[in-house]
């Protein structure tokens, strides 16, 4: 028996991951995972020095997986290998750096600094409606509603129907994040996308034909100019979609049960909200919505002293690095003013989050809103759950009152 | 072509992530250093236009630019200036 469990999906990593790669950081920070059939890492340097080196390290994620399917397979679930392939997320230069220059000018800093006051309308509304209530499921009553309402007025789409592209989104989550206990997974996944790229499709060609000043104009223009392909457009119009809340609801829920959990920090966030960059700086390091990413080694590599072979994959445990004592004091505290705070949230390198700038604004308007608007909350269950996967830190639902 | 006017080109490493966004806009500029984060090769070896996209494009906001003269922020966090 190892000294730690090798089971990624354990109920008891689901509900305390950081104990785990606490635990696992220390038995070995470049640790082989029989289990899992891949490297784990867990120090702040290591996984860093991966992130920042795309020679070594692919994100290919379809093609490594094409490799372990049989034709058969690869046939059944060519809905998610037609799109998925085409994410920037899963590709490698130079395809990589022809997508982001494309598309990051829609989301630098400066960008997404326009869309702040409508991301503070849009929070507003919604905690108008809630703060006479008294009680909330921070998950399906705000953390979800803000950054899709968001995505979709930024792509220029703002009457799509938010609760079926959650459902799909969902669906495609299942696989995306990993969640290695579902055997239907693959299947579970195809059918999300093929009905994101069904409802999406028509939205993208109503744009080719009536142009508007938009996110998806602007990928139907730099199709039209040979930038993107067709396949890419609307692959990006999926990522776009699902990327665009996913991970944000997931930033903003566990945030606010970090908040709750914490209610000094509510009190302080509330009397100085000056305090809020820094604050969501340190959320984001707490307990992030993305726990993990995988990489695929393309040449042999020497992590912490240990050699990863051409072929290997390995699971970049960003969570891990960013409660790794060596890089951060006194890690497992909350403390909202730590500077600085290069946590890893949002992966480093090539692939840092495209998104990193939005999600950091809704984030903010976020906080700024419910610290401004509600009492501190007490969380109404003893028993929180979480969606079982190995990426993703996500709650199924957050019940407060306040 | 470089650029008539001079300026000082700041990346604050604290934020740098190595997106290499900043490399790719403006290569005769930026260049990865050991860590692989940015650095200032040279500041004069491109026109302003492109070192201000390119300082503009960075995801984590870590890239300043400054009138080297005057010390007038064209571009970035005035926090992060010197």
């Amino acid at each position: 028996m190892p000294l730690v469990t090798d089971d990624l999906m354990a109920p008891d990593v689901m509900t305390d991951p950081h104990s785990y790669y606490r635990q696992m950081r220390e038995l070995d920070p470049v640790f082989f995972n029989e289990r899992w059939g891949g490297w784990m890492l867990t120090g702040y340097d290591d996984v860093v020095q991966v992130l920042r080196d795309p020679d070594g390290f692919s994100s290919d994620r379809m093609r490594f997986l094409a490799r372990e399917l049989s034709e058969a397979d690869r046939q059944r679930f060519a809905p998610i290998f037609d799109v998925l392939s085409q994410w920037i997320v899963f590709r490698d230069p130079p395809d990589h750096t022809r997508l982001r220059i494309v598309l990051n000018k829609a989301f630098t800093p400066k960008a997404v600094e326009r869309y702040r006051p409508r991301v503070r309308a849009i929070v507003g509304d919604l905690l108008g409606e809630i703060e006479g209530k008294g009680r909330m499921d921070v998950v399906r009553d705000f953390a979800y509603l803000v950054p899709l309402t968001v995505i979709l007025g930024l792509m220029g789409a703002p009457d799509l129907d938010r609760d079926l592209i959650k459902q799909w989104s969902e669906q495609l989550g299942v696989f995306f994040f990993l969640r290695a206990d579902e055997p239907r997974r693959r299947e579970i996944a195809c059918e999300g996308v093929t009905s994101l790229v069904e409802y999406l499709t028509p939205i993208v060609e109503e744009k080719r034909a009536h142009p508007a000043d938009d996110l998806l104009t602007a990928l139907v223009a730099a199709q039209e100019r040979g930038e993107l392909s067709e396949q890419e457009v609307i692959a990006t119009c999926v990522l776009l979609v699902f990327g665009g809340h996913e991970t944000t609801m997931n930033l903003i829920a566990n945030g606010t049960l970090a908040l709750a959990r914490h209610p000094e920090e509510w009190e302080r966030l509330k009397q100085q909200p000056a305090l809020i960059e820094s604050a969501v700086e340190e959320l984001l390091r707490y307990d992030g919505p993305v726990k993990a990413t995988v990489r695929w080694v393309k040449h042999d590599v020497t992590v912490g002293g240990k050699t990863l072979r051409d072929g290997d994959r390995a699971l970049v445990v960003l969570s891990a690095a960013n409660r790794d004592p060596q890089q951060f004091t006194d890690p497992d505290r909350l403390e909202l003013t730590r500077s600085p705070n290069p946590h890893v949230a949002f992966a480093h390198g090539i692939h840092v989050c495209l998104g990193a700038s939005l999600a950091r604004m809704e984030a903010q308007e976020a906080f700024l809103g419910l610290t401004q608007r509600l009492p501190v909350p007490v969380v109404a269950t003893d028993e929180l759950e979480y969606h079982p996967a190995v990426v993703s830190r996500a709650l199924k639902a957050l019940p407060v009152e306040f | 072509m470089p650029t008539s006017q001079r300026l000082r080109i700041t990346v604050d490493l604290n934020k740098c992530v190595g997106s290499t966004i900043c490399v790719q806009l403006s290569p005769s500029v930026f260049a990865l250093n050991d860590q692989r984060q940015s650095s200032v090769v040279d500041p004069t070896n491109d026109t302003a236009a492109n070192i201000l996209e390119a300082a503009e494009g960075c995801p984590l906001g870590a890239i300043v630019v400054q009138d080297a003269e005057t010390g007038q922020v064209l571009f970035g966090a005035r926090d992060a200036a010197v």
